[in-house]
């Protein structure tokens, strides 16, 4: 198994001048600090209009900034948004090339259509078709990539013969991923062979029929891009003290407030009836995640949450080992409700007693190796 | 020692509208209830404004109207409209009354003073016609606010949602100079069965205030949904009363 973080910026009110500097500038530190320490994957959001709970709206351009800080980290959409109202799919593929490039082939292009009305709505995107819209940007950007020259006569989106570039330094292209919430989502993900990216922070034991649906389908999958991506990876909170109690009083403040915030966001399917979200997707799960109360505060410590004493923390990693889980990514802060230096503290505390429990080359031979063929490319100095 | 009379809460006399009330107590089973349902954006500041503290406003804000029309209640049939405001309790997802208008005089106090809500008397009309559903909303001397649904397609009815409603209740004070005392928030949390539903483009014009207030100080500045739907529903006990 190996581990990532998992970067929102959310930026708490009240804001002043610098808040925003301040969340980005923590942030590349801790990236920093990760990619030293062994972490493998470092994945940034693109979302809009989302105050306070994300002000991520130019991943490529953090990741860019990550990239020029560290060596070995891969630096990961999770997602970029692929539908044309927000991005045309020729701008996607341009930039994660670019970034591919600028990385040394360290790119993960995480894709994704959005929950919330809160954005659809702002680039007046029909939910409808939102999923129509990602299905034919995803199959489209792989072309762009490995083709020589692209043209496109789509539902969505057209454009004459053009070359897209730059093209991507891992070759066939890096690999693809899709944000994952619901059991249909899974599934898809299988289908078009692309990594299912799991972003509901449920509990192990939630997520394990979509980990066997995923590795049963995506046996048999058609993929979208040049090889299957047969990954998967989970999302939780992470916080490690030495002691649990301690970890506890932290932790259970991270993901209470990250949900709080996200609470107030406005899911499609809490406004707008579709038949094309049918499950309340993200922020439900979230929500549920912390309804229970702690003393304190904070929400409960679930089943699978990296939140604990070093021992604690590997118990509850296990349990995601133990379905299936390839990779498992976390959020580390949220609004700075942890102090920097806490929060280094705990990704350092991880690195040293909770990662040698894992072999994190077990996966190795599996990780889109095609993906990985670096070896005519120059790598960055 | 004077004797000392033995009241309690449980025995208030009959004449409390507590214990004898004018109307049926609740719950009050709405069978075959027709509603029509429009989310639109509006803006933060009008909206926080009309906000308990202990509620906060989602992003981006928006408000809720929804029209019905029970043709089978305890005290026979009626029409309610109301505006909501769609916020969080914590981590929750609410409709916060702050206008109602319902065609019953008995359906208005009954509303009022079991569940809070902000009633005041007028027409509530709500239509459904081929190419859609219309309804307006008149107090006693003007028009409020007028809705349609137009190109209505089938929906499932999982797909359409109806948030708890919360209602801010009060008692008028008798001491000159002090303020009416605030009691509590009460939540609505019906039981709802969707029997059959249709969504369809919206459309919202609210109309001139009246006075402190008016359907039109949450402005329209975008509509999300619109939906209709033939619902059993109720008006049940209250399912949480927090303080304000």
């Amino acid at each position: 198994m190996k581990f990532g973080i998992f970067h929102e910026l959310s930026v708490g009110k009240p804001w002043h001048p610098l808040s925003e500097h301040e969340v980005y500038h923590n942030a590349l530190e801790q990236v920093e600090v990760a990619d030293e320490l062994g972490f493998d994957q470092s994945w940034a959001v693109e979302h809009h209009f989302l105050e306070e709970y994300s002000h991520c709206s130019a991943p490529e351009v953090f990741l860019a900034a990550a990239a020029a800080r560290t060596k070995r980290i891969h630096l990961c959409h999770g997602v970029m948004m692929v539908l044309p109202p927000f991005n045309h799919p020729a701008r996607c593929a341009e930039r994660a090339a670019a970034l591919d490039i600028v990385s040394g082939g360290r790119l993960e292009f995480g894709t994704g259509r959005s929950a919330t009305w809160t954005e659809l709505g702002g680039f007046r995107c029909d939910p409808d078709v939102s999923k129509e819209m990602w299905d034919e940007a995803v199959h489209a950007i792989p072309k762009m990539w490995t083709q020589e020259t692209f043209s496109w006569d789509g539902k969505y989106f057209s454009m004459p013969e053009r070359p897209i570039l730059p093209k991507p330094v891992q070759k066939p292209h890096p690999p693809i991923w899709v944000a994952v919430s619901s059991p249909e989502t899974a599934i898809q993900a299988a289908e078009r062979g692309i990594g299912c990216l799991g972003v509901s922070i449920g509990t192990p034991e939630e997520y394990q029929k979509r980990v066997q649906d995923y590795r049963r389908i995506v046996r048999s999958a058609e993929p979208v891009g040049d090889f299957v991506n047969e990954q998967v990876n989970g999302v939780t909170f992470m916080y490690v003290d030495e002691t649990d109690e301690e970890a506890k009083t932290w932790g259970t403040k991270l993901a209470y407030t990250f949900s709080y915030l996200a609470a107030h966001l406005v899911g499609i399917s809490s406004v707008y009836p579709t038949a094309a979200y049918k499950t309340p997707g993200l922020l439900f799960a979230i929500r549920r995640s912390t309804e229970e109360k702690a003393p304190g505060g904070g929400g409960a410590v679930r089943d699978g949450m990296a939140i604990g004493s070093p021992d604690t923390v590997i118990k509850q990693l296990k349990l995601w080992e133990e379905i299936g889980v390839d990779r498992m990514v976390f959020i580390i802060n949220t609004a700075e409700v942890i102090p920097q230096e806490r929060v280094l503290k705990s990704l350092r505390l991880f690195a040293e007693q909770v990662l040698p429990a894992f072999d994190v080359d077990a996966q190795a031979s599996r990780e889109a190796p095609k993906a990985r063929d670096l070896s005519e490319a120059p790598m960055p100095v | 020692m004077p004797d000392y009379g033995r009241l309690t809460q449980q025995r208030l006399p009959h004449t409390q509208p507590a214990v004898d009330p004018l109307y049926p107590a609740p719950p009050w089973a709405l069978p075959g209830a027709r509603v029509l349902k429009l989310i639109y954006e509006t803006d933060a500041e009008p909206l926080l404004t009309w906000l308990p503290p202990k509620l906060s406003r989602s992003s981006p804000p928006y408000a809720v109207v929804v029209v019905a029309h029970y043709h089978k209640s305890p005290i026979g049939p009626f029409s309610l409209a109301t505006q909501g405001i769609g916020c969080r309790a914590g981590f929750f997802i609410r409709a916060l009354s702050v206008q109602a208008i319902t065609d019953s005089p008995v359906a208005m106090a009954a509303l009022r003073e079991t569940w809070g809500y902000p009633c005041k008397l007028g027409e509530v009309m709500l239509e459904q016609g081929d190419d859609g559903v219309s309804a307006s909303i008149r107090s006693s001397d003007r028009p409020l606010a007028s809705l349609s649904l137009q190109e209505p397609e089938p929906i499932d009815g999982e797909s359409v949602r109806f948030d708890p409603v919360l209602n801010i209740r009060s008692v008028p004070s008798l001491d000159e100079g002090k303020a009416h005392e605030l009691l509590h928030m009460v939540q609505i949390d019906p039981e709802i069965t969707i029997k059959e539903s249709v969504r369809g483009r919206g459309d919202a014009e609210l109309l001139a205030s009246d006075g402190k207030s008016g359907w039109n100080a949450l402005p329209v500045r975008g509509i999300v949904s619109a939906v209709y739907a033939l619902i059993d529903t109720e008006l049940p006990l209250a399912r949480f009363v927090v303080p304000y």
